[in-house]
């Protein structure tokens, strides 16, 4: 009975262990894209894995990371085994802790330690900054592994070999190595393996353009339902369990072998053996396919989903530079890396009042415009909006635009929008939705007020703030994302939107109306910069003339649906419905009623967050 | 048999602030049987690793052959080492471990073949070719790290302990086994051990060493009939040593008793060490005993009894093949041949004596 119960117990904990896993390895065969339904079986996305140029990148480097990783790591803990046990009893077990802490540490305090170190002795991230961070940790599984069998060994088969006629270098190879190799295959593997599914670490230390696939899947799946990192992680699950199977079988491997004379090279050998042929051939055939019109490099740092990924590739074949592209969230995660140096890229896409701080703080570099003769597509009034963060057009050119303003449901609301007024009016109460960001609520009330978008004045500050705390009850909700599928499911009545979202939720729920109140509201327009300490300046620009040409401006519109300042690509537009939408390309008219965002200062900024923390506590009460 | 194969001249060795070696001399012949004897921690084990080449002495020379080793590296000295646990390479099969040195000097496959078969047979372990080496057991191991030394042909080979972590049945046997191979072989063996009776079965020579100072050196007859001083007696056997009084030649007095002995040259009335082997304790009637004692232990050995008489204040140590039960009044005599006199050394610090004192 007992024993029924503890089989039952120790079958529910095994399920519990691995049961996401098991949903995991299921979903990356799932050929609906819908998680838990089932939808037949595919290997779709296994395919479309290893024709993802940037995946199998990844995989290179992952490779190449951990075979050089491990390597280094085995190398050094072999030599720190054998110097250790030469110590006497006391220093070598003070030795032995300190060099186990590092395994016991919280990794992310390790990662952040080895961020701090890099930047603060000013190296900028690259591949040799991860490379050092994976010795550093492998290190002590490495001497995990073969430390004992050091001092397992008897310490006279050395002098033994030595007695028998072999010189030092003789007995350390024929002696000393091949007895604790069973310890150095399992350090090695057990290295191997951590390098291989290290995220944190790995994170925290990589340079511009360096992703393994812990750090792929994770930007992946950052940015959505993504099936193929599904069958990613699968690959990457069942390759560790595989090293650790190996790793395990080791001891094994040793019992039998004392019994059977013959075959004495072990499985972790052949393992090893293996494992460093398949990387080679793995990094060579990746490398092969690489293309040969190779002239160099350039970083692109951009947000998330805010290119065509065909768009990339043509870059890459028309010009010969290889392109590092990365992706960032918000204005400010990308101003932190860029500011301390810690990664460095060639070209970046901010908005801008982040254009402004970044003017501002001397992190940009001039552009030459003769090297971008595709300027000429850009509208003028667009070139013109852009003065009022980047002065002369010195610093940026604008890649897309779009404005605040609000988006409503015909079949709710009867009247004209026309005007801010309407998010105060009580009628609607509880079916209002705003948008939580600082600058887009006050865009709202100090509009509606007649005030610049950007004022510092306290009074008018303040008048907006008690504006905003009066509007709360009638709120249904702060939002960012769900505003799109509460108004496309017919939630919310009415809510301050983006532009450029607008077109999306329009396509899929024509009831979907967009307006630029009378009042002016913000215009925000995104463009490219070239950060000071860029290493391909050339690059940068060959990369942003590229932006700016029509066909290429059309792709990105179809992809991303924002507003392309691109004139020439308008025009080429086939939906003429699109290339007349006043939502995408309003009029001379709405755009000089809009205002950019100015950066305002560290004092400015204080200001805002600390009036926007006042509405955001009243809510509470 | 009479040059000198081995020289230590003067050898000193320090650990640290500990001096282990004093100052050492000591010469072996070819084809002799020499064994170091002395307790845990004497320096044995420093004198053959200095012999065989691991340990660089302080001071002093090691001569070989008439030629000066002292630097020479191990891997350049023709004589090779037993351990005393065996190291064998456990990552080898038998065969390989016994061709290694062979390998190293690049002699041909045909000649290893052969080689790796002769010493097989030599220590009676034909057939174990292919076994790994930690799938043998004790004894096996040891004969294979013999056979791994000696098909290198060297002059000489240092054993240290080679029988201590057997057990006494086997240990008995590989005595014989090691003596047998000695002959065949015609090699000269340095010997470890700290067991005195492998020393007396199996040695041409033994050297008694304590605390890095050889006390004596000699056949195995000389040194447990003839003990040098408290230090050789009591190391050598069980003995009864009593300080006791030479009152002129041939007479000595042992706790106020007038005893015959046979020793001449100490003078009159000089403090000495007097050996008496148990078994050379003889119980007669009191009344005819040198001094009278009382039986006051009793123990049964196998071959023969073992008892202990308190007699003048001193507590006898008796074996004998008859048996006297505790309590029994006895006498004690002592044939004259088996007292065995000593000088007393001058101080207690000085029961260390080097040889040529
Ligand atoms: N490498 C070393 N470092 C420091 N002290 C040592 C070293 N080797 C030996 N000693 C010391 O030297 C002394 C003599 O050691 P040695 O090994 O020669 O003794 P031994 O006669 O062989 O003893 P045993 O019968 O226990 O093997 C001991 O006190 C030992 O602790
Ligand atoms: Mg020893």
């Amino acid at each position: 009975m007992i024993k029924h119960l503890k089989r039952i117990y120790m079958g529910l904990v095994i399920l519990f262990l691995y049961l996401p896993i098991i949903v995991l390895v299921v979903s990356s065969f799932n050929n609906s894209k819908i998680l838990g339904k089932w939808d037949g079986f595919t290997l779709d996305w296994y395919k479309e894995l290893f024709n993802n140029a940037s995946i199998m990148n990844a995989l290179k480097t992952t490779l190449i990371l951990a075979l050089m990783a491990s390597v280094i790591a085995t190398a050094l803990g072999t030599l720190a085994s054998l110097t250790i046990n030469k110590m006497k009893r006391s220093t070598r077990s003070v030795v032995m802790s300190i060099t186990n802490i590092p395994m016991l540490n919280a990794e992310i305090v390790t990662a952040l330690a080895f961020m701090l170190l890099f930047v603060g002795l000013g190296i900028s991230l690259n591949f040799a900054t991860v490379l050092i961070a994976h010795v550093t940790f492998c290190i002590p599984y490495a001497l995990l592994n073969i430390y004992p069998k050091v001092r397992q060994m008897d310490n006279n088969m050395y002098e033994a070999a030595l007695d028998l006629g072999a010189s030092s270098a003789q007995a350390f190879f024929k002696v000393t190595l091949p007895e604790i190799m069973p310890g150095i295959m399992s350090g090695f593997l057990m290295s191997f393996t951590m390098s291989l599914d290290d995220f944190i670490i790995t994170h925290f230390t990589r340079g511009s353009g360096i992703d393994t696939l812990s750090t792929k899947i994770y930007t992946e799946v950052r940015k959505g339902i993504k099936p193929e990192m599904y069958a990613l992680s699968t690959l990457l699950f069942v390759t560790v369990f595989v090293l650790l199977l190996l790793i395990n079988r080791t001891p094994n491997e040793e019992k039998r072998r004392k019994k059977l004379a013959k075959g004495k090279k072990s499985h972790a050998t052949l393992a090893m053996g293996m494992c460093i042929v398949l990387i080679i051939s793995a990094v060579g055939y990746i490398s092969f396919r690489d293309d040969s019109n190779y002239i160099g490099d350039v970083y692109v740092y951009n947000w998330g989903e805010y290119i065509d990924p065909e768009v990339i590739a043509l870059f890459e074949e028309e010009t010969g530079y290889k392109v590092h592209y990365e992706e960032f969230e918000t204005n400010e995660e990308m101003y932190t890396i860029i500011a301390n140096g810690a990664r460095n890229y060639d070209v970046i896409c901010p908005s801008d009042y982040m254009i402004e701080k970044m003017i501002d703080t001397d992190l940009l570099a001039p552009l030459d415009y003769n090297a971008i003769p595709n300027i000429k597509n850009i509208g003028s009034e667009y070139m013109e909006s852009a003065t009022g963060f980047d002065p002369g057009n010195r610093y940026s050119v604008p890649y897309c635009w779009g404005t605040v303003g609000i988006c409503y449901n015909t079949t709710m609301i009867d009247e004209e929008v026309n005007s801010w007024s309407i998010l105060f009016d009580e009628k609607y109460s509880g079916s209002i939705l705003m948008q939580a960001s600082v600058r887009d609520a006050y865009c709202v009330a100090l509009s509606y007020l007649g005030y610049s978008i950007n004022t510092l004045d306290e009074m008018q500050l303040k008048e907006a703030t008690n504006l905003l705390i009066s509007q709360k009850p009638l709120v249904q909700a702060y939002v960012i994302d769900q505003v799109r599928d509460k108004m496309i499911k017919n939630t919310a009545a009415l809510s301050v939107i983006y532009s450029g979202e607008a077109i999306y939720m329009q396509e899929e729920n024509p009831d979907l109306e967009y307006v630029v109140p009378d009042e002016g509201s913000n215009v925000w327009i995104d463009g490219w910069v070239i950060p000071k300490n860029s290493e391909n300046k050339e690059a940068a620009l060959a990369w942003i003339n590229f932006m700016c040409d029509p066909n290429i401006a059309l792709m990105n519109f179809n992809e991303i649906t924002y507003s392309t300042p691109n004139i020439a690509a308008r025009d080429l537009i086939e939906d003429e419905y699109i290339r007349n939408s006043q939502i995408a390309f309003p009029g001379e008219s709405v755009l000089s009623r809009c205002e950019v965002y100015n950066y305002l200062g560290k004092d400015g900024d204080a200001l805002y967050d600390g009036y926007w923390t006042k509405v955001g506590t009243a809510a509470s009460e | 048999m009479d040059n000198k194969l081995i020289d230590l001249q003067g050898i000193s060795k320090s650990y640290g602030k500990n001096l282990i070696l004093n100052n050492l001399d000591l010469y072996i012949k070819e084809n002799e049987f020499l064994t170091l004897l002395g307790p845990s921690g004497c320096g044995k084990t420093t004198t053959l690793r200095i012999i065989g080449g691991f340990e660089s002495p302080d001071s002093g020379k090691v001569i070989f052959d008439n030629q000066d080793i002292t630097d020479l590296p191990p891997n350049k000295r023709h004589l090779n080492t037993i351990f005393q646990k065996y190291a064998l390479f456990t990552h080898m099969t038998i065969a390989e471990n016994i061709a290694f040195g062979l390998k190293i000097a690049k002699k041909s496959k045909t000649y290893i073949d052969d080689k790796i078969k002769y010493a097989l047979k030599l220590v009676n372990l034909d057939g174990f070719e292919n076994r790994m080496a930690d799938s043998l057991s004790g004894g096996q191991q040891q004969r294979i790290a013999i056979a791994r030394a000696i098909v290198n042909e060297p002059k000489v080979l240092l054993l240290d302990e080679p029988l201590g972590a057997l057990d006494l049945k086997l240990r008995q046997d590989m005595q014989y086994e090691l003596i047998r191979l000695k002959n065949e072989l015609g090699i000269t063996f340095i010997y470890v051990t700290h067991d005195q009776e492998e020393a007396l079965t199996m040695s041409d020579t033994i050297v008694v060493m304590n605390q890095g100072y050889i006390q004596q050196m000699g056949t195995p007859e000389m040194i447990y009939n003839e003990p040098e001083n408290a230090f050789v007696a009591d190391f050598i056997g069980d003995s009864n040593i009593i300080a006791s009084t030479m009152i002129e030649d041939e007479v000595v007095e042992i706790l106020g008793a007038k005893f015959k002995c046979v020793d001449k040259g100490f003078g009159n009335n000089t403090p000495v060490d007097v050996v008496i082997r148990p078994e050379d304790v003889e119980l007669v009637e009191p009344q005819m005993g040198t001094i009278q004692g009382l039986v006051t232990h009793l123990i049964f050995k196998g071959v023969h009894y073992e008892m202990e008489v308190e007699a003048n204040g001193f507590k006898w140590l008796v074996q004998s093949t008859k048996l006297v039960p505790v309590g029994t009044r006895v006498g004690i005599v002592v044939d004259p041949f088996n007292i065995q006199i000593m000088n007393k050394p001058e101080s207690e610090d000085e029961e260390a004596v080097t040889l040529d004192e």
